[in-house]
């Protein structure tokens, strides 16, 4: 005979509503599944013939590539045998006990995670400037060694690292953060960051940022060539929407310019042209040093003088020291115009004109 | 969105492009003066280190063909030729905007050679000075923005971005002289007579502006309807 419970609290009877939505992974299940993930693995390395304990991730693809080969076009369709936390997104644990009521203090809030690391941070922006109040206090300077400090904030914001992205600081609260709070974190952050004494929270910021590579690649510059007479010279090559051109640059010379056997103010009657032509030269102060034989094809005027533009930038880079190729990078002048006709797409009369509009 | 680190107030009078998205996002500014690179490291500020050192690490945007590093090109008179031109006919915007600069010089000698000796002093000869001026007093301080509120639309006074600022300016004085002259008469002769009227603070475009920022006193009283 069963025994029914007449008086129970509202708590018990109370279904888990909270729990629904995306299926939620017990405990239990997610370490069912790592056991079997670990095991798989030993088996997979004993029939491979291969030793179980130093088994790594790459050996297990390259495993099952080779004894379930499948030749579909989706790479995330083909078989596949990961590690159970990365195919099982992390999710958040229910956030209450059994009797109904939540473990965080601020889980009424919504967005529980968010809040309180707010209330953390600004926690830490308190004790700084209390730090600080107490430096003052004691007439201590505030940095100990200020040249450290700043490119410290330097290298924070700047060069060598970024703040955590929106979707980054997302998957570290587990919870979804709209563009207004995380724009308020950043901020919150920024203040942090700016106040002389932050080294002492060093550790809480560096969670928040990431390190970028630099970008930039390192251009090999061709040392200077010479031709028969003597004059050295340099070649380089450039190119603008569809024109290509190569330029050839003189020592020595009197500042004649000649694109395709025809002397500059014939082939570009538009002055703008040979503004942008004259532009590198002018940029580095050596407007009548040197003599320059460009030949040029595609594209229209403003294009092919574009071109020319480029290809003499990257001739002259051999003339000049390492500080003004840097200056002429920052001016634009050695950089690749991506910028190309866009495409005309169907049901659209132009690249962006729609077709008009009719009512009727 | 602009969640970056975004040093607006580095160059005071610095027009802002409008590019397409061809570029990647960290792509920077060129900048193409020559003097800039010619200032000594310890003159600079603290702002003005930051941006250089971001510069020396991040890849820079290539430079339009519109901007060179001679004396002669000024963004601002750039930014004017384009708004002049019609389809796209530079060639023509620009040939209009020397002959326009030619004009006023011309204008301003005439007044320098029959001026007394005392007031030659006074008189500004240089054409891109008074462009530069007669913009300045054309640009409103306060702006009217369309709000709907319980179904009926207020006129609202509202503060204004530089960029606004110049871009209503420069717009004024293109329709001004394209609609109220007459039919013989160029554009560069009406340009020109436009931009000496605006730097001594006369003529239809600042009356323009007067207006404007009168409607705004006027309706001083809806200017809680803003929220932002």
């Amino acid at each position: 005979m069963t025994l029914r419970l007449i008086c129970t609290t509202a708590a018990v009877q109370r279904k888990n509503v909270g729990a629904s939505g995306p299926e939620k992974y017990t405990e239990a299940f997610i370490k069912k599944q790592i056991e079997e993930f670990n095991l798989g693995k030993r088996h997979l390395a004993n029939m491979m013939g291969e030793d179980p304990e130093t088994f790594t991730q790459e050996d297990i693809d390259r495993a099952i590539a080779y004894l379930f080969p499948s030749g579909l076009f989706d790479k995330q369709a083909r078989p596949l045998m990961k590690h159970p936390t990365e195919i099982f997104p992390e999710q958040r644990k229910i956030q209450w006990g059994e009797d109904g009521r939540p473990f965080h203090f601020l889980f009424y809030t919504g967005k529980q995670s968010y809040y309180s690391l707010m209330h953390e941070t600004y926690e830490k922006l308190l004790s700084v400037q209390k730090h600080q109040d107490q430096l003052i206090a004691q007439d201590l300077p505030l940095q100990k060694d200020k040249r450290k400090n700043i490119y410290d904030i330097l290298n924070r914001n700047l060069a060598g690292s970024r703040w955590l992205t929106k979707i980054e600081l997302e998957e570290m609260l587990l919870e979804k953060v709209s563009d207004d709070d995380y724009s308020r974190f950043i901020k919150l952050l920024q203040k942090l960051v700016a106040l002389p004494c932050a080294d002492i929270e060093e550790e809480y910021i560096q969670k928040f940022s990431k390190e970028v590579p630099v970008q930039l690649q390192k251009v090999d510059i061709e040392p200077l060539q010479h031709d028969e007479r003597g004059v050295a010279f340099s070649t380089g090559e450039g190119k603008r929407k569809t024109a290509r051109a190569t330029a050839v640059v003189y020592d020595n010379g009197t500042g004649k310019i000649t694109v395709n056997g025809v002397d500059i103010l014939h082939y570009f009657p538009v002055l703008q042209d040979r503004e942008q032509l004259l532009f590198p030269f002018q940029f580095l102060g050596r407007i009548g040093k040197h003599d320059m034989v460009c030949t040029v094809s595609g594209g229209g005027r403003s294009a092919q003088a574009g071109a020319i533009r480029l290809a003499s930038a990257k001739a002259l880079r051999s003339f000049v020291t390492e500080k003004e190729v840097e200056f002429m990078r920052q001016a634009g002048l050695l950089t690749v115009d991506p910028r190309v006709k866009e495409r005309k797409k169907p049901g659209q009369e132009g690249p962006r004109r729609k077709f008009t509009w009719k009512k009727r | 969105r602009a969640l970056g680190y975004s040093p607006a107030s580095l160059v005071p009078c610095r027009i802002m492009p409008v590019r397409w998205n061809r570029y990647n996002p960290s792509y920077l500014e060129p900048e193409v003066k020559k003097e800039s690179y010619q200032k000594p490291l310890e003159e600079l500020t603290e702002e003005e280190r930051e941006h250089m050192e971001l510069k020396a690490v991040r890849p820079i945007k290539a430079a339009p063909p519109s901007l060179s590093s001679s004396v002669f090109s000024d963004p601002m008179i750039s930014k004017f030729t384009n708004m002049m031109m019609k389809s796209g006919n530079k060639v023509l915007a620009r040939s209009l905007m020397s002959q326009t600069l030619e004009a006023i010089k011309r204008k301003q000698l005439e007044k320098y050679h029959k001026a007394p000796e005392n007031e030659k002093e006074t008189i500004e000869c240089n054409p891109y000075v008074i462009f530069h001026q007669a913009l300045k007093n054309c640009q409103p301080i306060i702006g009217l923005s369309n709000i709907t509120k319980g179904g009926k639309t207020y006129q609202v006074p509202v503060p204004l971005t530089d960029n606004r600022k110049r871009f209503l300016a420069m717009k004024w004085l293109i329709t001004e002289c394209r609609e109220n002259k007459h039919r013989r008469t160029l554009m560069p002769d009406k340009l020109s007579q436009e931009l000496l009227l605006a730097f001594k603070n006369e003529g239809p475009v600042i009356k323009k502006k007067h207006v404007l920022h009168k409607m705004a006193e006027a309706n001083r009283a809806y200017a809680h309807f803003r929220w932002w």
